[in-house]
């Protein structure tokens, strides 16, 4: 019986697995067939195969500065955020001061709100700030984050206060107590929140379009558009998958690297 | 003593040095940025930027940067929040019937009095244009957008296709009675072979059934006042009727809504005898079908009709009068025969500007392929393309009733009656504060 349902349960992981990375199997196929073979939808086709979609897709763009500049993006605002959410996730986990809770509420509603609804006042704050058209300026609006400061509370809240009161009793103070002793003791957390927020903001399409003009700004979602999206066409299918791989390329690699770790902050985390 | 000296020392130096640094500006280039969507395939953004440049070698006056910015919809979104921000562009290749409402919410400058410091009228300028692309770019007697890239529907069909199914590929169908006897004909069960295809996505789909009603005698629109519509006449009735024929009893048109991939994939691969296609995408099927294809007008029934598509250049407000001249002077080169047809070249677009055809370049190019030749021939039936107030919505309100009816959830009539009573809920609040309001 035990078995039988460990069977089932591992049929039922498989087929799920199966479903998530056809999908990739076919952007991978497809990548690799030059042309616009008819059918384009086959997962086993005969060949000829290739890599000349990957150098056309690489000509077709700045690659070299697209990726900088999405790291450039990704990193400034991880960098920003791990300071604001591990201060702020300590503030609403351990101090106590008037109005905690209904600021935690507001904090909160931050996760409900949908990004596209600012864009305009977004980006009338821009201009006024300058950072209109500027890397800068895409990263702004992230600095602080609702979620993040929500996981570093309950992160911090299951981190036994003795740690805090030891620490004290050396004569730590707060700024101190939370880099030397809270943050290390919080780290898949804050490496569960690193994960969800470089993939969001890698991913994300929307606000670089609007927060900048310049080509020389643009970062790889934005750049990858310009020589793929086509409605008035069709697509060359094998440079889209193409394209796509050289976006996706290297958060692939990097999961694929750390995936235990990963995994185990997840898990720690209780974020799945 | 001393600080009179040093004052004084400090203001002869200074007046040259204010001099010099006004000289300098002078000249100094005026930066100005064009937003640019990119509606179809290829490497269209890098031959923008290549273009533009190209422009700022020409000349010395003006800097141009050129962002990219999506889709056409991403882009009017773009624009909007730019200029609700206070930073508009100089220029914009917007969708030419999104122009409309960018008038409507006094939001773009006219061109007039920059067409007039060249001599000409509005009217006169206009002249060199294709006829039917006026009613998108003149508003209330204003030039409002100069056409920059257009389209028209066309019909693509196979020539094996033809040949297997007994048709000649001489004569592709003209008229409606032809175009469901040939999707007849060409249709293998099991959607081994589908007769015809046609993108009935957002956007497309409006299009190509604002084509059917045109084709059937029909308006479709008020092309003069932004708030009606005619979704539930005769003409529309009749097209929404040639729909359900071929999808739903023929079954020549596969159920359901396809989109532009799954129709030049399908017909790449000769699994569709014919599709209706953007003459945008001319240069994309010619570089990727294999197999021999033809192109030809879009069927009749009452008499022969295209509607415009494409993109028109316009001057969002809030630009200092510096910056919108550059960007005239961008404008005008941009739409110059010279730069239009090269641009029509490298993208299957029309050249709007008719002098781009009597170029020896374009000449050679319409020659040399005989489906540029057809796409060029259909524009004396264009018509305009379909803007209104709230020009999404409006023609969303038609466009889910013939997705519905693409998948047999409703019939022609209902549909008719259905999406003319969803376009006037929509244009409601714009009848009332214009054609309804009358003197107390």
């Amino acid at each position: 019986m035990r078995a039988e349902r460990r069977l089932l349960a591992t049929v039922a992981i498989g087929a799920a697995a199966i479903a998530w990375a056809l999908p990739f199997a076919w952007m991978a196929v497809a990548s690799l067939r030059p042309g616009v073979p008819p059918d384009i939808a086959s997962l086993t086709p005969p060949g000829p195969f290739g890599l000349g979609n990957y150098a056309l897709a690489w000509r077709s763009g700045s690659f070299p500065l697209w990726y900088l500049n999405t790291l450039l993006m990704c990193g400034g605002i991880l960098a920003v955020q791990l300071v604001t959410i591990t201060a702020a996730g300590y503030a609403f986990a351990r101090l106590r001061f008037a109005g905690r809770e209904t600021l935690f509420a507001l904090f909160m509603l931050q996760i409900l709100l949908i990004p596209a609804l600012l864009i305009v006042p977004n980006l009338a704050t821009l201009v006024r700030l300058h950072l209109y058209d500027r890397l800068l300026g895409i990263m702004a609006p992230y600095f602080a984050s609702g979620f993040g400061v929500f996981l570093m509370r309950q992160t911090f809240r299951a981190i036994p206060r003795d740690y805090e009161e030891a620490a004290m009793l050396d004569g730590a103070r707060i700024p101190a107590l939370i880099r030397h002793v809270l943050a290390p003791l919080a780290r898949p957390g804050l490496v569960a929140f690193a994960i969800i927020s470089v993939t969001a903001h890698w991913n994300e399409f929307l606000w670089p379009l609007m927060a900048v003009v310049s080509p020389s700004r643009q970062v790889l979602t934005v750049g990858l558009a310009s020589f793929t999206a086509g409605a008035e066409a069709g697509s060359a299918w094998g440079m889209v998958a193409a394209g796509t791989f050289l976006v996706a390329g290297p958060l692939l690699i990097l999961f694929l690297l750390f995936q235990r770790r990963f995994v185990s902050s997840f898990m720690f985390s209780g974020i799945k | 003593m001393t600080i009179t000296r040093r004052a004084a020392m400090g203001a002869a130096l200074a007046l040259p040095a204010a001099n010099l640094v006004r000289a300098a500006r002078a000249a100094e280039p005026v930066a100005i940025d064009l937003f640019f969507p990119v509606p179809v395939q290829g490497m269209l953004a890098n031959e923008m930027q290549t273009l533009i440049e190209r422009f700022n070698g020409q000349q010395p006056e003006v800097r141009v940067t050129a962002a990219y910015t999506g889709s056409y919809d991403d882009t009017n979104l773009k624009t909007r929040a730019a200029i609700k921000a206070g930073r508009p562009p100089a220029a914009v290749i917007m969708s030419a019937n999104f122009v409309r409402e960018y008038v409507i919410n006094d939001e773009v400058d006219a061109f007039d009095d920059l067409i007039g410091q060249d001599g000409k009228t509005p009217s006169e300028y206009m002249d060199a244009f294709w006829p039917a692309l006026r009613p998108n770019a003149v508003i209330d007697g204003r030039v409002y957008g100069i056409p920059f890239q257009n389209s028209t529907p066309l019909l693509y069909y196979g020539v094996d296709a033809f040949r297997d199914a007994g048709l000649d590929p001489d004569h592709p169908p003209a008229t409606w009675a032809e175009w469901v006897d040939a999707a007849v004909k060409l249709t293998r069960p099991n959607g081994q072979r589908w007769g015809l295809m046609f993108p009935g996505t957002y956007d497309y789909c409006g299009w190509i059934t604002s084509g059917l009603v045109m084709s059937n005698g029909g308006q479709y629109f008020n092309h003069d006042y932004g708030g009606e519509v005619f979704y539930d006449a005769p003409s529309a009735l009749g097209a929404l009727s040639l729909l359900d024929l071929m999808v739903n009893k023929h079954k020549a048109i596969p159920p359901g809504v396809s989109d532009a991939n799954a129709c030049t994939g399908a017909f790449f691969a000769g699994r569709t005898g014919m599709m209706v296609l953007s003459t945008g995408s001319l240069s994309f099927v010619r570089s990727n079908m294999k197999s021999p294809y033809r192109v030809a007008f879009m069927p009749r029934n009452l008499r022969n009709a295209a509607p415009i598509g494409g993109g028109s250049l316009i001057l969002p407000k809030g630009n200092t009068p510096e910056r919108r001249q550059a960007a005239w002077k961008l404008v005008n080169w941009l739409t110059s025969p010279e730069i239009s047809g090269e641009w029509s070249r490298f993208t299957g677009y029309f050249a709007p500007r008719k002098a781009a055809y009597d170029l020896p370049d374009m000449k050679a190019y319409v020659q040399q392929y005989p489906d540029a030749k057809v796409a060029l021939d259909q524009l004396q039936y264009a018509v305009p393309w379909f803007d209104t107030y709230s020009t999404v919505a409006v023609r969303k309100a038609m466009e889910d009733q013939v997705q519905a009816l693409l998948s047999a959830k409703t019939t022609p009539a209902e549909a008719a009656a259905a999406a003319q009573k969803g376009a006037d809920a929509l244009l409601r609040p714009y009848v009332e504060r214009t054609a309804l309001k009358l003197p107390a």
